[in-house]
């Protein structure tokens, strides 16, 4: 690649993360910091003397690590046992297990208090079955709901670790662990001496992630009514902003920590001596299973699936009740919810915003992630390694700060109030901040497909007379069409669940993507919770479409979540 | 058809130099070839030439025209590369059809040039076939076609055949020759085989380190190598230090530890001075064992043998070093021993170099 484009493609994404990122983030952490006298950690010391901002923040942090330890206590032994093993429908079991990921988690909490609530189908069925005494049913989500909620968060951010650790196992050479054996080396004693240190970097890389999800997790413990985490009291903090300084203060604390679990993480997967190894060659070891042990295999799969979709259940099912309480399975069925959504003033505008939004952010990303691909793989820039660095910051910082730092700067006369358009439009603020915090899997997954493409195929091109641009056009994007779109699908589908940006930037009913509208919903007296559901099932059924063709279009898994 | 000139081309990575001031003419319609070992720069000359790489320093002209900054696209020098780079996402046909949608060529003529091409490589009819279902030699043969079907100034190959198999590579050879003399092409060759390089070449280029060992034909770069470098990258040879006694016209009589030995002086700037030290070449078939009366008589005995069909190999031991002898068509063969033997070679079959 010539000079002259990579620095001009450095250049413009550099300006637009200066404009877009660095700037609404680094306005949230000034205005904590800024007194009327000009620096001051008051307000940071307020928000650490205040014991309710104090228990919030503990609340969140104990949240982000028992969830990340729990999806992690989901995720690994799936991955190995996959890795390992050949048995009975892998690869279909294989996508299954991703199915989490087709349902906003805060959805998902309305699915699971009708599965395990106090008056929910799990309890209904065990009373029915004589094993409980009907006038003391058991709170299996417990009083304090934090044991829900991590259940609900692990269960939908496992399959983010799965395919990490999936593609750091699926990335190392057989060899490595063949030469072990052959050395003598038995397969337990493998697996702690070989497997696992080399499988490190992909435990940390989905750890992170998931960390970072789940300590600024918004959806769920609203859902929950669980107001005592950091980010439901940054939420409640955001009406009175003009005046306020904590919510900021409050910010900046999640930044802080989020950035340093990245920071952290990065280090130690940088220690690792795997990330110069090329892609293995050899063939895999995974071991072909028969008989019990194959279906041992598979119903663990299974039943990680099925544990997975009860929340999925619950909505399916209460989209469909007529009323349900207190019974396993609601006592009538009705497809009017559906047939009423369409004719509430919400749904319908809400798919065709979410659509739209997620469109176009996802070819801002799209445009945007390959540029900087092609500059990270075929250009000889110093700073490329900068530019790859720069352009997976977006999974360090919270949807929450992002989210609240472009609603402070769209205020009346603040620098982004251009970007609200008429009538209060959302639309340019919700497409770039969609596309900046998708943009990583886009690029992961650009550079992975041009890592993997041998540049004299494209220099073959040139060599026969098509110019640079044809050359893309022909050779360079069908040849990695598919990760792109891989990429892009994901993007898409994670721009249609955001739930931060969403709530916090689109204020008027018109302008409700998805999320938002079944945020709404939830809220509102009758039948507001079916609705909701039945809006949710909609959404389940778009993303699942989508995450299937990306999932075949990506080929092997792997890879997509890779930082 | 169209010369091609290097002008004092530099390309330096980092703080590598990988082409250090090279220089050579290719004239119009010759198959020239670029031969060196490993990591001595004739691929990134190949790559210069075809606008991949930007030269540090230095022009490269096609013709008359200056070509250093011209973008690959604009250059009408199509490559064949080491690893074929056809495209997998596009037919045998599509891949050969390129370069000719990229010249705006009308459907038709694509179509006629296209099957054209899969006739001149020899695979009639496999214009439907996708990429992976092609052996390697085929493969070889498709990348052939692709770059030749754009009737392209210049031809530059790097490598074509090393993926092959030997006897298929044999083949070949004879076919791309026949190929870049019928179409007319300037072509440039990168290989590391010398044997491809003798079999093949009009003219060749030596490269080591960067720079030009020696240029010329393939007779005169063995018969007559420049250094001790070109004498051993192409060919065998046996190496003896000396010092010069007298010279006469380009000839020279060497004082050795076997006593004197008369050779022939191959360098164009440099003649020894009497008491300079030299080296000889030897070629192991220009010493010869069974005269008795000759040249540059040497005497050793015979330490090992190997005998390979149609010749066979002698290691002698003398006072000038273990000498590796190998007669053609052996009709005596002679064992291992303490029996005194004498080496013969004619004044013309030794070279003198520079140390």
């Amino acid at each position: 690649m010539k000079r002259g484009p990579a620095l001009l493609i450095t250049f413009i994404v550099c300006a637009l993360f200066a404009a877009f990122f660095i700037y609404p983030a680094g306005m949230v952490v000034k205005q904590a910091f800024e007194g009327p006298k000009g620096f001051t950690l008051e307000f940071f010391a307020a928000v650490f003397r205040n014991p309710i901002y104090r228990e919030g923040l503990w609340n969140s942090f104990a949240l982000g690590a028992a969830s990340t330890l729990a999806a992690l206590a989901i995720a690994f032994p799936l991955a190995l046992v996959g890795h390992r093993y050949d048995f009975i429908g892998k690869p279909a079991l294989g996508v299954l297990v991703l199915a989490p990921m087709i349902l906003p988690p805060f959805v998902g909490a309305v699915g699971i208090k009708q599965m395990l609530g106090v008056n929910g189908a799990f309890n209904a069925a065990l009373i029915e079955a004589g094993w409980m005494d009907a006038t003391a049913p058991y709170d299996w989500l417990a009083e304090g709901r934090f044991v829900g909620i991590v259940l609900m968060i692990a269960l939908n951010l496992y399959p983010i670790l799965y395919m990490n650790i999936a593609a750091a196992l699926s990335n190392l050479d057989p060899a490595m662990e063949q030469a072990a054996e052959n050395l003598g080396c038995p397969p337990w004693k493998r697996f702690f001496r070989i497997t696992l240190p080399l499988a490190m970097p992909g435990v940390f890389a989905g750890a992170s992630i998931v960390f970072i999800w789940a300590f600024t997790e918004l959806g769920v413990p609203l859902v929950f009514d669980y107001g005592r985490t950091a980010s439901v009291q940054i939420f409640d903090g955001l009406k009175g902003l003009d005046k306020n300084p904590i919510p900021y203060a409050l910010t900046s604390v999640l930044l802080i920590v989020a950035a340093s679990v990245f920071a952290i993480s990065k280090i130690v997967i940088g220690r690792s001596p795997l990330g110069t190894a090329p892609r293995p060659k050899g063939r895999s070891n995974s071991l072909k299973l028969r008989g019990i042990r194959s279906l041992a295999c598979a119903s663990l799969f299974l039943g990680v699936f099925l544990l997975a979709t009860i929340p999925h259940i619950g909505v399916v099912m209460l989209s469909l009740a007529e009323r349900w309480y207190g019974t396993v399975v609601p006592d009538q069925f009705t497809a009017r919810h559906y047939i009423e959504a369409l004719g509430n003033g919400l749904v319908v505008p809400s798919i065709q915003n979410s659509l739209l939004y997620a469109g176009c952010a996802t070819i801002v990303a799209l445009l945007i992630g390959l540029g900087v691909a092609w500059v990270v793989v075929r250009s000889d820039l110093k700073i490329r390694g900068f530019l790859d660095a720069v352009v997976m910051l977006p999974l360090a910082v919270p949807g929450l700060v992002m989210a609240f730092g472009y609603l402070a700067l769209s205020q009346d006369g603040k620098p982004f109030h251009f970007l609200v358009g008429p009538g209060g439009s959302p639309f340019l603020l919700l497409v770039i901040a969609y596309a900046i915090r998708r943009l990583p899997y886009v690029v992961r997954s650009a550079v992975a497909g041009l890592q993997q493409s041998n540049p004299t195929l494209e220099e073959a091109a040139k060599s026969l007379g098509a110019t640079p641009f044809r050359t893309l056009r022909r050779v360079g994007i069908p040849l990695i069409g598919a990760n792109l779109a891989a990429g892009c699908i994901l993007a898409f589908a994670f721009a249609m669940l955001e739930v931060s940006d969403s709530l916090i930037l689109a204020q008027q009913a018109q302008h409700f993507p998805i999320t938002k509208a079944i945020y709404t919903l939830l809220s509102t007296l009758g039948n507001g919770t079916e609705l909701a559901a039945a809006l949710g099932v909609w959404a389940m059924v778009f993303l699942s479409t989508a995450i299937m063709g990306a999932a075949i279009l990506g080929g092997k898994r792997g890879g997509l979540f890779k930082v | 058809m169209e010369s091609i000139r290097a002008a004092s081309v530099v390309k330096s990575f980092g703080t590598v130099r990988a082409l250090d001031e090279i220089s050579v003419d290719i004239l119009p319609g010759e198959l020239f070839f670029l031969l060196g070992a490993s990591g001595c720069g004739k691929t990134t000359l190949l790559r210069c030439i075809a606008g991949l790489e930007t030269p540090t320093s230095g022009s490269i002209y096609f013709g008359d025209r200056d070509v250093t900054k011209l973008a690959p696209h604009k250059r009408e020098a199509a490559m064949v590369f080491q690893s074929y780079a056809l495209w997998p996402h596009l037919t045998v046909g599509q891949n050969i059809a390129f370069g000719l949608e990229e010249r705006k060529v009308p459907r038709a003529e694509i179509k006629r040039r296209v099957e054209e091409a899969l006739e001149m490589v020899q695979l009639p009819g496999f214009g439907d076939r996708s990429i992976d279902q092609m052996s390697g030699g085929q493969q070889q043969r498709v990348s052939l076609a692709r770059a030749l079907v754009v009737k392209p100034k210049c031809l530059l190959l790097d490598e074509p055949l090393s993926n092959l198999d030997a006897q298929l590579r044999v083949e070949m050879r004879r076919e791309i020759r026949r190929i870049v003399k019928e179409n007319g092409l300037t072509g440039i060759y990168v290989t590391h085989d010398q044997e491809e390089a003798l079999a093949m070449a009009d003219r060749m280029a030596v490269l080591t380190r960067g720079k030009i060992g020696q240029i010329g034909t393939p007779e005169e770069i063995y018969r007559t190598p420049r250094s001790a470098y070109v004498a051993h990258f192409i060919g065998e040879t046996n190496i003896i230090e000396g010092t010069a006694i007298e010279t006469r016209d380009r000839f020279a009589l060497v004082s050795t530890a076997a006593g004197p030995i008369a050779g022939r002086i191959t360098a164009d700037d440099w003649t020894p001075v009497p008491g300079e030290n030299v080296r000889l070449s030897i070629r192991p078939e220009a010493w010869r064992l069974h005269k008795e009366v000759g040249d540059n008589p040497v005497s050793g005995r015979i330490v090992e043998r190997s005998y390979l069909g149609q010749r066979i190999q002698y290691w002698i031991e003398t006072p000038i070093g273990r000498q590796q002898v190998v007669e053609m068509n052996p009709h005596v063969i002679h064992e291992p021993g303490d029996e005194q033997i004498t080496l013969h070679s004619r004044h013309d079959d030794v070279v003198i170099i520079k140390p």
